[in-house]
């Protein structure tokens, strides 16, 4: 009997060590949650950038209200991506698609502002590729969602 | 214009780009630059005939061949955060099983 004991005994601490190693490799791996906010934000802007972006073979100052508002809510998306935390992905691939260095978002509403007006090939061309970043980023958050969501079918199948 | 010679200058600066910024995804980084490239090779077909036939501009060809590369980050980055949301799915997963095992012994 006392030798059953002890082999529960020792299999218990095996499994707990085993469990606090897992624990703590798993700090390392955190994700931020999911975020409605973010997704719709996500969602808007692209929709908002689309639309702004079709605009880009008529004069940039006759848009520029639009635009300052469009870059402002970027920028302020960008602040709130930063400030989650565990959301280093979803916060570079911001910075990298609003950055007007880049080639994305942000670089090309400074283009656009450069030349003031754009060629209608060029607009669909780029449009193609800043919708497509901004799918990736929009899909990502998503993603985290599928996640939430079959953790939560677990918990309720559960209880 | 030589599309083949475009290609792989285009995949000798991705790779520098990404040895240089992107530093934790070199292991892969190569063979996802080459399936990138694979599938990125109709838009650059594109992007050259309309150069060729001046609808667009040497500057605005530029810019689109840099977006790409900006995508191929996107890319990346939306890769590491996936393979990190499964991980970490999968070692929840663990720790369910773990605490489901302990649970039992008591």
């Amino acid at each position: 009997m006392n030798f059953y004991l002890s082999v529960k005994k020792i299999k218990l601490t095996i499994l707990a060590v085993f469990t606090l190693l897992v624990l703590f490799s798993c700090e390392a791996l955190k994700t931020a949650p999911y975020d409605q906010y973010s997704y719709q934000k996500s969602i808007d802007i692209k929709i908002d950038s689309s639309r702004l972006m079709d605009e880009a073979t008529t004069s940039y100052s006759s848009h520029s209200e639009e635009i300052d508002k469009l870059l402002i809510d970027m920028e302020k998306m960008v602040e709130y991506e930063k400030n989650k935390p565990n959301n280093e992905i979803t916060y570079a691939m911001w910075k990298l698609i609003s950055d007007e260095n880049k080639n994305l978002l942000g670089g090309f509403f400074k283009r656009w502002e450069e030349k003031e007006t754009l060629s209608q090939a060029f607009v669909i061309e780029a449009k193609s590729q800043v919708m497509e970043a901004m799918d990736m980023l929009i899909q990502y958050e998503g993603k985290k969602d599928k996640d939430a969501m079959s953790k939560l079918l677990q918990i309720i199948n559960n209880q | 214009m030589d599309f083949e010679k475009i290609l792989k200058e285009l995949k000798e600066s991705l790779i520098r780009l990404l040895n240089e910024k992107y530093k934790g995804f070199k292991n892969e980084s190569k063979k996802d630059i080459e399936d990138f490239l694979e599938s990125s090779k109709e838009k650059l077909e594109k992007w050259s005939k309309l150069l060729l036939n001046g609808d667009i501009t040497p500057g605005e060809f530029e810019w689109l061949l840099k977006s790409q590369k900006d995508l191929l980050a996107l890319k990346m980055l939306q890769k590491a955060g996936l393979s990190k949301i499964s991980l970490g799915h999968m070692k929840n997963n663990i720790i369910e099983l773990i605490v489901n095992v302990v649970k039992g012994f008591l």
